[in-house]
């Protein structure tokens, strides 16, 4: 086995210059897949971050009623003693913050005009310690202790249609927990620009003390818990869930990828981009390698015909022209490896950037991130290519008539 | 010559070719009707102008090739009746092959190249490297034994080829032309070489020749014309007689 595995190696080196264009497709292929794919995992990464970042966190905690049926009064379905519970998961390993947040709905008013508000009331010294920050076009985020007058941050579409600036005052108006009509009067202290308009129009947001005291209720929607790190997540949720089994009131645990539609949409588009590119390689290498493999079987049809003559079983000829095409995507798979991980190293030293993506002002770095996986993946898909073009030519050599094969000139 | 079985058997063989593929009339008698026996240990000359039909004999003989007509005993056994399996078998155990354009592989040196046909075979590793070397050493290419064909000469390459053709010890080993890319002196030598295994080792050997000169020592030649056999001539007593007189 060793001697067979050994003339394979040797046979693929035998014409150098072809190899090395082989080698070249082979490994040009696993490094476009690389770049492509690691810079796909970076933006991924990036998404991922900015997701959990802009306040989605890394877990969230509701009440199981939360997704059973919709709220017939404010926070009806929120969760009673929130307090005990962030105390539970705060001493949780990794747990970096607990933030409790309040999703409300009203009317908005100038005083001659009123609009719909999406409200959303936090504790923005929690949110703070999360690194959740509001962006702002204008103004400031919300004091964490603030005296006097209800501060309020809202979305500049909602500004605009209502014609108020930082320092201007609105009244706002919300069913009560119990069902009755009750307003308070709020003084803003900043324009919030998300990027999304349609957000934007009805966004606003208040502290969470004063959410509750215009719902009149002391509960609140939902939990939002920061980690250390993105990557603790599952790990944390593992942990979390039976301590939370044994609170009084039912709650249940989800995940920042449960929650994060836009991102796994994005990433189901990206990753459709990356197959197809994925299958254009895959075929690209077989097609090429099928007719360097188809050569080199007509090159050696005496030296198989001669093989054939001593008595070697023709299954032998098949394997070994499998296995030395497998040896040569083995080949080109680690070319491509080294010059892909190569070339990213070079790109990331580069500081190159591309233009701003949309709902952002600033450019995007190019960045290729170095994916295990994708190395892997890569290489075995360009060795099975490799296998797989391999076939043909085997067949075609284990068939040969020996004695027409070794008059073949 | 003693009574033993004849290593192989060629009983009115013929061999046609199919001109044209369309029409299965149309054909070409490479071989018609031959017959003749080789006994175990003998050294026969095919010989006969190109064309004449010696490669196609030693192709049937060699299982690499099926007769039309006819049936070719090896050792006994009646290579007519054998499915392509079994004709493998038979030609890496019972047959040595050596070529008219020596057909080493090139990537191998010449140690593995005689190495292959035990691979083949399954033949242990210490056992392939002691019979390696016997191989080589009686051919007188031991020192040569790390070097890859393209390092050789015409005539070494010849002689590792003739060592691999021997080295799992057949029943028969069959030369198809092997001085036909030889200069006059390295053909001498090799066919010397051959006659000398033939006598030393009692291998049977059967090698096709269009060279009259080669011919002189040879004490069995079969001559063929236009696919049939013209004549086959046993000159054995003659030379045995010429080697006494000069050894006297």
């Amino acid at each position: 086995m060793t001697k067979f595995l050994l003339l394979a190696f040797r046979n693929v080196f035998r014409n150098r210059r072809r190899t090395l264009m082989t080698l070249l497709m082979v490994g040009g292929g696993v490094t476009g897949l690389l770049l492509a794919g690691g810079f796909f995992a970076f933006m991924f990464h990036g998404l991922r971050e900015m997701t959990i970042s802009n306040g989605l966190g890394h877990i969230q905690i509701f009440t199981a009623e939360h997704f059973q049926r919709d709220e017939d009064r404010a926070l009806s379905t929120g969760i009673d003693n929130w307090r005990q519970a962030a105390a539970t998961i705060r001493t949780g390993r990794h747990v970096r913050g607990v933030a409790p947040r309040i999703d409300f709905y009203g009317m908005v008013s100038n005083g001659s005009k009123s609009s719909v508000f999406m409200g959303s009331a936090v504790d923005p010294a929690a949110e703070r310690s999360l690194g959740f920050t509001a962006r702002l076009s204008s103004g400031r985020d919300l004091d964490p202790k603030p005296d006097g007058e209800i501060e309020a941050l809202i979305g500049a579409g909602l500004a605009r249609s209502m014609g108020v600036k930082v320092g201007d005052g609105l009244t706002l108006l919300s069913m009560t927990a119990d069902g009755a009509l009750n307003g308070v009067d709020i003084q803003i202290v900043g324009i919030v620009n998300s990027g999304i308009a349609e957000m934007d129009a009805r966004y606003l947001r208040i502290n969470l003390a004063s959410a509750q005291r215009l719902l009149q209720s002391d509960r609140v929607t939902n939990l939002v818990v920061g980690l250390d790190s993105t990557e603790y997540t599952d790990q944390v949720a593992g942990e979390l869930a039976p301590r939370l089994n044994g609170m009084a009131q039912p709650l249940v645990l989800k995940k920042w990828i449960d929650l994060a539609t836009y991102y796994k949409q994005v990433r189901t588009l990206f990753s459709g981009i990356f197959l197809f590119l994925g299958v254009i390689v895959f075929f690209m290498v077989l097609m090429s390698s099928v007719n360097t493999l188809l050569m080199a079987m007509f090159e050696r049809t005496r030296e198989i015909g001669t093989m054939l003559a001593m008595g070697t079983p023709r299954l032998w000829i098949v394997v070994l022209f499998m296995l030395e095409a497998t040896l040569l995507g083995v080949f080109g798979a680690v070319v491509g490896v080294a010059a892909g991980n190569l070339l990213g190293v070079a790109l990331n030293a580069s500081g190159l950037h591309l233009p701003p993506p949309p709902g952002n002002t600033s450019d995007m770095p190019f960045r290729v991130l170095f994916v295990p996986g994708l190395m892997i993946g890569s290489s075995i898909m360009v060795i099975v290519s490799l296998a797989l073009a391999s076939i043909l030519p085997a067949i075609r050599a284990s068939r040969l008539q020996i004695a027409e094969a070794l008059s073949h000139v | 010559m003693d009574q033993s079985p004849a290593i192989v058997n060629v009983e009115q063989v013929s061999r046609r070719f199919a001109l044209d593929h369309n029409q299965a009339r149309s054909y070409v008698a490479a071989l018609d009707h031959a017959s003749f026996a080789v006994e175990p240990g003998e050294f026969l000359a095919i010989a006969g102008p190109s064309g004449s039909g010696k490669s196609t004999l030693l192709n049937l003989i060699g299982c690499i090739d099926k007769p039309s007509e006819g049936r070719i005993l090896v050792d006994g056994v009646d290579t007519s009746r054998l499915d392509s399996s079994r004709m493998t078998t038979l030609r890496r155990e019972k047959i040595g092959f050596v070529f008219q354009t020596f057909n080493l592989i090139p990537v191998f040196t010449a140690a593995e190249n005689v190495e292959f046909p035990l691979l083949v075979q399954g033949v242990g590793a210490r056992e392939r490297r002691t019979r390696v070397a016997e191989a080589l050493e009686s051919v007188g290419l031991s020192s040569r034994a790390g070097h890859r064909p393209d390092l050789l000469s015409g005539g070494e390459r010849q002689r590792v080829a003739v060592a691999r053709a021997i080295v799992h010890r057949p029943a028969l080993v069959l030369a198809d032309e092997p001085t036909a890319n030889l200069d006059t002196r390295n053909a001498t030598q090799l066919i010397d070489l051959m006659r000398d295994l033939n006598q030393r080792l009692g291998l049977t050997f059967i090698f096709s020749t269009h060279d009259a000169r080669l011919l002189e020592h040879t004490p069995r030649i079969v001559r063929l014309c236009d696919g049939q056999i013209e004549s086959d001539t046993h000159t054995g007593a003659q030379l045995l007689a010429a080697q006494g007189a000069s050894h006297d």
